[in-house]
């Protein structure tokens, strides 16, 4: 374990100077502010994505278009034929905004820009990230990509109506001039531009802090494994997003500009998209995923009071992952009409994938087995984590053959797959890691009662809500389908259920925030609240920690080790 | 609100029946509260099915072994009954032992997929198969003739391909039968529409969301070969008891093939995102006997679409008198 | 900076440049729409509202870096520090190659595997793919007329790695103290960036098909044009290394930005020699000119 013995002598904070209301939040150059602006945003983008999900489950609650329908004749004035055809646009920039929301504006800076903001420095005895300042335009450019995103919802898309609703992949012709000629899907293309643009510089920001300013005596084989997830992530993103911004670039000037790049009757390949696109939309679910494999990996050492098992082994798997994510993408285009060579190595490479990932499901066990484990919030949260992403990732094995995945592909199944590793390991990862550093970040304690309930809530509820899935998928019911045969109805039934279940979660979630708020019940007197398991750097500061932690920089132990 | 409790057990237990007694051919549509795939309608989705089967248990397996390793921790390794933790953070053999078994897993899994993988997507040299047919009988081989006819069918390739072309446009199918040409020379070929498409008007016949007014017909028992396509945007021609997905790319001609042996209804549906009426082009295959084809075929030749879509709403059965279709 | 700060890393005070520069890129995001297509009743060509985001942008960029010059001369560019920035430019421009892969990658598809497209896959009973068989079954396509790779394109091959080769002179020169030397070999390798641009414009002037419309065109202007882009961004970040080292900026010991600029330049360098060779040379040799 890299972290047991940290020899410390954290200074005077006394000396806080913060800047004053304005230049601290909107000039802000400090990675932890920075990191309360990224949760802040998020919870704000996750509502959003969370509402327009909820118009998904209330509509397929029952077969027939009923809500979407309701909200054209109510609130735009609409009837009859052109209310349907609305509504069925509608729907389809729901679903298409519903993914780009959570991806790209809820997890993604939640998971790198909060967290990573937060806990690198502090983790690997930073004063502060490499670039402080261009932290904090990562931050600002999010908000702008954003505000970007929500404005091409509200332009003209096609004919049907406004926003783009070609799906979150953005798959040309639909995207280009003859699905979507309006407006919004330009907005839309230079939202992601601007989000990758705010990536790439996070990326940037990360490897440097995580290469160049760890505390004396940390190794990378001594660093924590949050540390590490991050790293890789930020790798990721660095390579990976460059490529879809070329792919976007090709699809603007498409639409605009009369190259042919995506346009078959001018030779172009609508299938060459897709190619760029997966080429970063794979390593895409990686980075979403591995800052919450670093989560996970100190909540489970914390509780079970243990070291983490076979850290190394722990670490490489996801070096590997993120290798392997590189050369797995078109696993995601076995209906396109690939070769069937072609097909088979993507089966077989993206099989690979599952090895790496297998590893770190056991070495948590392992973590835990033997362990004298407290079941604190956050654990509950982790083991959580543990199962459902169990879950996903088999499934993911089912769809990694493309024979199957001929019959599943574009249908529930993998919608329940990839629920199961983001909505219920993502997320489940972010809130594992949200009560675990709340006392630290906050300075106050959550209410554990309402914490539990959030958890428990949750657990059902996105439980029922995705696991019918995979039957209405093995079924045949595709996705992105605003109606479907009455053959499916129980199980949208179901889910929809599920999603009320949730709805109560998230509720539960804001009534503890805001009674955490209320109370205000001091944080731990030591900055440790969760004992001897907790042993990162991050717990040696009080908390809130100062405005500038490690004046004077810690030293990690080199006699430590493994 | 819907009513649950009685009526979803109802429906669990039906699913879980039909999950078990793998229907006729005749239910190849959504099932309510189906928990499995559809049954099997062509030897690929068989084949799909069985590999499915197989992956299921190992997941279920797999699932259940974490599941309960996660259950046994928690019981045996929580603070009240485990006081004091262990410290070990390293055991080499079982580290190896995780890596290299779920590796030989996912080997048994690839031997198993590849050969299923090629099954299914490539288009079966016919005049070899009649070939290899007559040779393993000419040589008295009958197990292996037998084994070679389950995936291969002689009969059928005597016959030749019925080819079909597929174009998805936003938003329907048109089909086109090159083989079949009027008297001018032109193929058979028709544009087909789902009967609904979420509006009030909408005809209050045929399984929603899912008939069309005139089917794709081919015969049973024969190899169909398509190649799909599409005129705007991507489209994807998906029939769940066939276990068939193909794209249709605008500018490209994707192949695909398949065999049903029995008659038939198959339901499928547009299974990539196309725009507004996504939902709303459905694909509807009736596959009939040889003769109720030709007669079919026929009545399209002269042009009369309505009177071949009637001729084709009773799937004549090859042996029994007539079968009725699901709706 | 609080005085009992006992470490070297650059702790940076509140800036108002991302908000402001977050801003400026929001005006330029909506104003290219508006231009692209019309925007909040704007018609489609008004063009003001870009020009005011990209003159934010530019202003941002400007105080931006003219602070981080400042800083790097008060001494916040302590040696970690300076480490740190090398590392972050290095990261960069592998941003920048990942960048130009896609460019590449789509060039690569369209020529070598235009047989799988435009195969017997073709949809060619389709009234508006029809005549691609004429057109697309073959590469470069029908009536694209390539660039002979041996003419201007070689001419500037050779005005970039002398470039290459003159800016590694400055930076030598600069590093021991020449400051004389150092400023000839920076002047010489801007006229020959600004050469090779000047050149890349007549060689578009003179080319064979248009970037419009046609295929060919949209891969070899957009992988082109971007190098280009990015041969005159070098071209001006050299040149402000140029102004700073005749303000007395640059000195043997610390001069990051420099070695910033001649970093970048290699790497435009690098990017070109993959274009000559893949998208000029090769195609060249195995197609000839072109139908
Ligand atoms: C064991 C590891 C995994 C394997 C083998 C795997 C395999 C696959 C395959 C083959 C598909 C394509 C299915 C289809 O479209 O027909 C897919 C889809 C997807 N996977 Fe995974 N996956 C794995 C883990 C993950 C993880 C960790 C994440 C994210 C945290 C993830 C997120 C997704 C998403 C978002 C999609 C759907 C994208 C879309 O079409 O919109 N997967 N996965
Ligand atoms: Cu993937
Ligand atoms: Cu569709």
């Amino acid at each position: 374990m890299p972290m047991d013995e940290v020899a410390l002598d954290h200074g005077h904070d006394s000396h806080d100077h913060k800047p004053g209301f304005f230049a601290r939040w909107f000039f802000s150059t400090n990675h932890k502010d920075i990191g309360t602006l990224y949760l802040i945003f998020s919870l704000i983008a996750g509502v959003v994505g969370y509402s327009l999900s909820g118009l998904i489950r209330w509509e397929l609650a029952e077969p027939g278009i009923g809500p979407m329908l309701w909200i054209q004749t109510t609130f735009f004035g609409l009837d009859g034929d052109a209310a349907v055809t609305a509504a069925k646009h509608f729907y389809n920039v729901v679903i298409t905004y519903h993914g780009l929301v959570m991806i790209f504006f809820m997890v993604m800076p939640a998971l790198i820009g909060g967290f990573g903001n937060w806990f690198v420095p502090l983790m690997i005895g930073a004063p502060d990230m490499a670039f402080p300042r261009m932290n904090n335009i990562s931050f600002w450019l999010t908000v702008a990509a954003f505000i970007l995103a929500i404005l091409s919802m509200t332009v003209p898309g096609g004919s049907a109506g406004n926003g783009f609703g070609g799906g979150w992949t953005l798959y040309p012709p639909l995207s280009g001039s003859t699905g979507h000629p309006g407006p919004s899907m330009d907005l839309l293309i230079l939202s992601l531009h601007t989000a990758g643009i705010a990536s790439i510089l996070g990326a940037i920001n990360f490897i440097v802090t995580i290469l160049n300013m760890r505390a004396p005596g940390m190794t990378l084989h001594k660093m924590p494994l949050f540390a590490w997830g991050m790293l890789i992530t930020a790798v990721l993103l660095l390579l990976a997003l460059p490529v879809l911004a070329g792919a976007l670039t090709m699809l603007l000037t498409d639409r605009n500009f009369g190259s042919q790049f995506f346009v078959p009757a001018g030779g172009g390949d609508p299938v060459m998209f897709q190619h760029l696109f997966w080429f970063f939309g794979h390593p895409e679910v990686y980075i979403m995923i591995l800052p919450a494999f670093g989560i996970i990996s100190h909540i489970v050492s914390t509780f079970s009071k243990k070291p983490i098992f076979g850290y190394l082994g722990m670490a490489y798997a996801m070096v590997s992952i993120g290798v392997i994510g590189f050369v797995v993408w078109a696993h995601h285009m076995y209906t396109v009409g690939m070769n069937v060579d072609l097909k088979a190595y993507f089966v077989a490479a993206t099989m690979v994938i599952a090895v790496p990932t297998g590893i770190k499901i056991f070495s948590w066990i392992a973590t835990m087995w033997g362990g004298s484990i407290d079941f604190k919030l956050p654990m509950l949260w982790a083991i959580g984590f543990i199962f459902l992403f169990t879950v996903g990732g088999v499934t993911g094995v089912v769809l990694a053959n493309a024979g199957v995945d001929h019959a599943l592909h574009d249908t529930y199944y993998v919608v329940a797959h990839f629920h199961y590793v983001l909505s219920l390991g993502a997320v489940f990862g972010l809130f594992a890691g949200w009560y675990y550093w709340f006392e630290k970040m906050f300075g106050i304690k959550y209410n554990s009662f309402l914490g539990g309930l959030h958890f428990w809530l949750m657990f059902i509820g996105s439980n029922v809500l995705f696991f019918p899935q995979h039957f209405l998928g093995l079924q045949g019911m595709p996705r992105r389908y605003i109606d479907y045969a009455d053959g499916f109805s129980t199980w949208h039934y179901w889910s929809s259920i599920g999603y009320a279940i949730t709805l109560a979660a998230t509720l539960v979630f804001f009534i503890s925030l805001a009674v955490a708020f209320i109370q205000r019940r001091k944080a731990t007197e030591s900055g440790n609240p969760w004992g001897e398991g907790a042993t990162t750097l991050e717990w040696t500061l009080p908390s809130p920690p100062p405005f500038h932690q490690y004046n004077e920089l810690p030293v990690v132990n080199t006699k430590g080790g493994h | 609100m819907r009513r649950i409790g009685v009526e979803s057990v109802r429906h669990i237990l039906a699913a879980l029946s039909a999950a078990i007694l793998a229907g006729p051919a005749f239910a190849a549509e959504p099932l309510d509260g189906a928990i499995n795939m559809q049954p099997a309608a062509t030897r690929i989705a068989e084949r799909v099915h069985d590999f499915h089967n197989v992956l299921l248990v190992i997941i279920t397996a797999i699932t259940v072994l974490v599941a309960g390793l996660l259950a046994w921790i928690i019981i045996r390794y929580n603070k009240k009954a485990n006081k004091v933790s262990r410290k070990f953070s390293h055991n080499t053999t079982i580290e190896v032992v995780w890596t290299v078994v779920p590796a030989l897993i996912l080997v048994g899994i690839a031997g198993l997929s590849f050969p299923n993988l090629y099954y299914q997507n490539v288009t079966p040299n016919l005049g070899q198969i009649v070939a290899t047919s007559k040779q393993l009988l000419a040589d008295g081989k009958s197990a292996e003739h037998q084994a070679f006819t389950k995936n291969y069918f002689p009969d059928a390739a005597e016959a030749g391909f019925v080819n079909v072309k597929i174009q998805g446009n936003q938003w329907n199918w048109t089909y086109t039968y090159a083989d079949i040409v009027d008297e001018s020379g032109l193929p058979v070929e028709f544009v087909s529409n789902g009967l609904h498409k979420g509006r009030a008007s909408d005809p209050t016949d045929g399984l929603r969301l899912l008939s069309t007014d005139y089917p794709m017909v081919v015969p049973a028992d024969r190899y169909i070969r398509f190649y799909t396509a599409a005129a705007d945007v991507i489209h994807s021609w998906a029939v769940p008891a066939f276990s068939i997905k193909v794209d249709a790319i605008p500018g490209r001609l994707n192949e695909g093939w398949f065999l049903v042996k029995e008659p038939g209804v198959y339901y499928g549906q547009c299974s990539e995102l196309c725009g507004v009426d996504h939902a709303y082009m459905p694909i509807e295959v009736r596959v009939v006997p040889q003769a109720q084809f030709d007669a079919w075929a026929e009545l399209m030749k002269a042009g009369d679409f309505d009177a071949a879509a009637a001729s084709v709403r009773q799937i004549a059965s090859a042996d029994a008198g007539a079968k009725f279709a699901s709706n | 900076m609080a005085g009992d700060v006992k470490h070297d890393y650059h702790l940076v005070n509140p800036s108002p440049w991302p908000l402001l520069g977050s801003l400026a890129v929001t005006v330029l995001a909506i104003g290219s729409v508006t231009y692209m297509k019309g925007l909040f009743g704007l018609a489609e060509g008004t063009w003001w509202l870009m020009a005011i985001g990209f003159a934010m942008v530019l202003w941002v960029m400007f105080g931006w870096w003219a602070t981080v010059i400042k800083e790097g001369r008060i001494g916040d560019h302590t040696p970690v520090v300076e480490i740190g920035l090398r590392y972050g430019m290095i990261l960069f421009i592998a941003s920048e190659v990942m960048f130009f892969v896609a460019w590449f990658w789509s060039f690569f598809e369209f020529s070598i595997f235009w047989d799988a497209r435009v195969g017997h896959t073709w949809d060619s009973a389709n009234a508006l793919f029809a005549d691609g068989l004429n057109r697309f079954a073959q590469w470069p396509p029908a009536d694209v007329t390539t660039f002979d790779p041996f003419h201007l394109p070689l001419m500037n091959t050779l005005v970039l790695l002398l470039s290459g080769t003159t800016v590694t002179w400055a930076h030598h020169a600069l590093a021991h103290g020449d400051m004389k030397s150092a400023k000839l070999g920076l002047i010489l390798t801007i006229l020959l960036g600004l050469g090779f641009t000047a050149l890349q414009v007549l060689e578009y002037s003179h080319a064979g098909f248009s970037f419009d419309g046609t295929l060919y065109g949209s891969a070899f202007f957009m992988a082109t044009g971007f190098h280009g882009a990015h041969v005159v961004i070098g071209t001006i970040f050299l040149i402000v290394c140029l102004i700073r080292m005749y303000a007395g900026n640059l000195t043997p010991q610390k001069h990051l930005g420099f070695e910033f600029a001649a970093w970048y330049w290699h790497f435009v360098d690098v990017v070109w020699l993959f274009l000559f060779a893949f998208v000029y040379v090769a195609p060249h040799l195995v197609h000839g000119g072109g139908h």
